[in-house]
């Protein structure tokens, strides 16, 4: 009774987008109550006139409409609930608190109705109902718990499990797997089929999806979410009657960089993480929510953790920034984690090799250096992956030694830190579905945030929003108008000489997104003064709306800009004499003169550590409670999962220690207490999980004089799977920029 | 209004903080609005960061050489107030530099 129990919980859990302490806690009674008279007395209602109304499952989703006649009244079991209308029997159920099982219904994707796993009976059907198919109708008495319900599901299972194979023990999905949690609640005790079972050939995916087709029971989950999510027709069914199969027509790989969510969504076996294959089991990981770091989403995941190690990652619900997807570098960049890793204090000797010390020396030496130089020629950079605490301390570091030079990697020569609007994705990334035209300017944001990209298409796919692009040839998974490729169309755009004005002006909701690529443009002032005349003619800003965004590039890019990390790049390095390199990695160095003392910190050894002078260990995103803020302004902390490897510290901790070494020193010594400090220059930084809006326009901006240049837009993110240390440091992406990248 | 002109010499970076929508930030916000212009377009390169966050007292910080800030709190000051504690932040920075 104890494991069935647990296969109830896990059940319940597993049918939920997102499990709930309200609802675990209604199995366990429920399950007591069955165990002890007693229990079911108490349990049961004083009133039966009168029943308790029900909790919704967990994760079910429902906002009652405010005009009354758009809802209707169902009962379910005997309770009755509102719905609005257009509810389907399953979505009533869920409401009412009663887990249907289901294997094709996915509820972000369309309805199949072909696994027949969640039939119910209605009262005056003479036949149970696919409840996922069947919409709700005033006054339908729907009844989950009969014996012909029971008796349809246990008929269905047995057809399931004709021809899946008894490769439980073997398989990745165990643990986790639909097909086990419903055959233990709703299958049969035994089996009748003693003829053969069929065997499918397996499907080559790529090198992150795992094919076993044999266990597959053609629910098409995967079949929706590649056509209708990623915006790839590669997979399809093939066949019929029990010649079906899923697979890809010819031999082809599924290009998409959100292919790794088809391996969440089947609800058996037959799709698996490749490279997670045989590694472990899902109850012996610890999950750690926390925060993704490869791009600017910010997307909430959930990292699977035994012991010291990261086994994988996968997605953590958030209806505002990922919904429940994830890009797949986010899922499967973990093993860069564990590779390249820098775990000692290191100083160059005279002979060029890294010697590795303890950190009283090295902090030691970098101080001495840092008095031998004078202030103006001492510059700090922040990298793509730093967190606000970091950043905070390494600006209020080189402040006080006496220089102004810190900046963080891809902010551009003038960033525009002033006003956060400037900055900020205003309408969120939420708020894009209820835009009706895009206007993207050098930004692509299939490779720069995949995870905005797939809102967009799937804003696309439910209203026909039009999308126009200027930049260099791309591909979206969408319908778009490539308009041009440079500032010359911007400027067509803002004089009204453009046939894409008149889309602009009949819109209700426009949306134009420039890319952070454009900070790096020395024109850049000019160019955004361009698109915010845009904005202004074709009214895509206004109290009730504001289309004007900026999609940026990096995780440290917008807790930078808030906290003031606004130096010129060229000229801080070419003046630098000390540089000290914060997880800066792709900064170029070119200019930096030869006798300059480098100093890196950070987690991988990756490129800029061929050039340091001394380096110093710290902390990946994963080992360390940081601060992060996302394109739209959101505010994410996220949680170590794993220890830190080897004498590594978390950034900031290594420069206040730097700061008391070098006598300027640092007045925080705890992670509140930097908190604090960040809450007086930029206070929204502490308010998690929030997003504060702007309301200082771009109006109060003086005009600008600079010119724009004529140079086209160019490409800023080459390679998908390769865009910063860790992901540098992944066989598993290097495997995918092997083989998925398009030549 | 000539103190404006050499705000980017005596101070490093200027920040103003305030509430989006609370009265106690509105002289704040209509400042902001009136004269961000004008001091930027006197110093395009000195940082003016203005952040808001629900629930924060309006202030004005200004940060100094090695790192040296000074903080004033705007609440229940008025617009032209606010330009004159603006002022003494500036005059402030010209007596640092001095020592």
């Amino acid at each position: 009774m104890a494991f069935l129990a647990r296969a109830l919980r896990q059940s319940n859990s597993r049918l939920s987008s997102c499990p709930s302490v309200a609802a675990s806690c209604r199995w366990i009674s429920r399950t007591a109550a069955a165990g002890s008279p007693e229990a079911g007395a108490a349990v049961a209602p004083a009133d039966p006139e009168l029943p308790p109304p029900r909790e919704p499952v967990g994760g079910a989703r429902v906002e009652l409409p405010p005009n009354p006649e758009d809802a209707l009244e169902v009962f379910v079991d005997g309770h009755a609930v509102r719905i609005p209308k257009g509810f389907t029997v399953l979505q009533a159920c869920e409401v009412a608190g009663v887990d249907i099982p289901r294997f094709c219904y996915h509820s972000r994707l369309s309805i199949a109705g072909n696994c027949r796993m969640c039939l119910v009976e209605v009262e005056k059907s003479p036949k149970p109902v696919a409840s996922c198919a069947m919409p709700a109708l005033p006054g339908m008495k729907i009844k989950t718990n009969t014996p012909v319900a029971k008796k349809a599901r246990e008929g269905v299972m047995e057809f399931l499990l004709m021809n899946h194979p008894l490769d439980c023990p073997i398989c990745d999905q165990g643990g986790e797997c639909d097909l086990q949690d419903q055959s233990m609640a709703f299958g049969a005790d035994r089996g009748r089929f003693t003829e053969m079972k069929r065997s499918v050939v397996d499907k080559n995916l790529g090198p992150l999806v795992k094919t076993v087709m044999t266990r597959c029971i053609q629910c098409t989950r995967c079949v929706r979410f590649a056509t209708e999510v990623a915006g790839v027709q590669d997979l399809g069914m093939l066949g019929r009657g029990s010649g079906e199969e899923i697979g890809t027509y010819v031999e082809k790989l599924m290009t998409s960089e959100l292919s790794g969510n088809v391996i969440d969504i089947c609800p058996v076996g037959a799709l698996t993480s490749k490279p997670f294959a045989f590694k472990a089991r899902n109850w012996e990981l610890k999950g750690t929510e926390t925060i993704d770091v490869t791009d600017a989403v910010g997307s909430n995941i959930r990292v699977d953790s035994r012991g010291p190690e990261v086994m994988r990652i996968v997605p953590r619900l958030n209806e505002d920034i990922n919904e429940e997807w994830i890009s797949d570098k986010t899922r499967f960049c973990y093993d860069g984690l564990k590779r390249q890793r820098l775990n000692d204090p290191m100083i160059r000797g005279p002979d060029g090799r890294f010697k590795a010390v303890t950190w009283r020396d090295a902090l030691a030496v970098v101080a001495e250096v840092l008095h031998q130089v004078k202030p103006e020629e001492i510059t700090g950079v922040a990298g793509k992956l730093s967190d606000a605490e970091s950043m905070m301390a390494l600006k209020d570091f080189v402040n006080r030694m006496g220089s102004d030079k810190v900046l963080c990697e891809g902010n551009g020569p003038n960033p525009p830190a002033d006003l956060r609007s400037n900055y900020l994705m205003n309408t969120s990334i939420a708020g894009l579905e209820k835009a009706d035209v895009f206007l993207l300017v050098g930004t692509q944001p299939r490779v720069e945030a995949a995870m905005v990209n797939a809102r967009i298409r799937k804003t696309v796919k439910a209203t026909q929003a039009k999308v126009g692009y200027i930049g260099p040839p791309a591909d979206f998974n969408y319908d778009h108008e490539h308009l041009g490729t440079g500032p010359q169309t911007l400027v067509e755009i803002t004089e009204g000489r453009h046939p894409f004005c008149s889309v602009l002006q009949s819109a209700k909701n426009p949306v134009i997104i420039a890319g952070a690529g454009l900070f790096e443009r020395e024109d850049q002032d000019a160019l955004f003064s361009m698109i915010e005349t845009v904005a202004k003619r074709f009214n895509v800003t206004r109290p009730d709306w504001n289309g004007l965004n900026v999609l940026l590039l990096h995780a440290a890019q917008a807790a930078a800009l808030d906290l003031g990390l606004v130096a010129n790049p060229a000229e801080s390095i070419k003046s630098a004499k000390f540089l000290y390199l914060m997880g800066a990695d792709d900064i170029s160095l070119d200019k930096l003169p030869d006798d300059a003392f480098v100093v890196y910190q950070g987690h991988h050894g990756d490129k800029a550590v061929y050039r340091a002078n001394v380096i110093l260990p710290s902390s990946a995103f994963s080992e360390k409670e940081g601060t992060y803020e996302n394109t739209e302004g959101c505010t994410q902390w996220t949680i170590p999962a794993v220890p830190t490897v080897g004498d590594a510290r978390d950034d900031w901790k290594i420069i206040r220690a730097l700061s008391e070494v070098a006598g300027a020193l640092l007045p925080y010594d705890s992670l509140s207490a930097v908190r604090d400090r960040i809450s007086t220059v930029a206070p929204n930084l502490v308010h998690v999980d929030e997003r504060e809006p702007s309301t200082i326009s771009v109006e109060v901006k003086p005009p600008v004089k600079q010119k724009v240049s004529s140079t086209p837009f160019k490409t800023v993110v080459e390679n998908f799977y390769m865009t910063d240390a860790i992901t540098r440091a992944s066989k598993i992406m290097a495997q995918c920029s092997a083989t998925l990248l398009k030549k | 209004m000539a103190w404006r002109a050499s705000l980017s010499r005596s101070v490093k970076e200027i920040r103003v903080l305030f509430c989006q929508s609370s009265p106690a930030s509105a002289p704040a916000r209509e400042f902001v609005k009136k004269n961000y212009g004008d001091i930027k377009a006197r110093n395009p390169s000195l940082p003016f960061l203005v952040r808001e966050c629900s629930g924060v007292q309006p202030q004005l910080w200004a940060r100094y050489d090695m790192g040296v800030e000074r903080c004033v709190n705007l609440d229940g000051l008025t617009e032209a107030q606010i330009d004159k504690k603006l002022e003494e932040l500036a005059m402030a920075g010209e007596s640092l530099k001095t020592k």
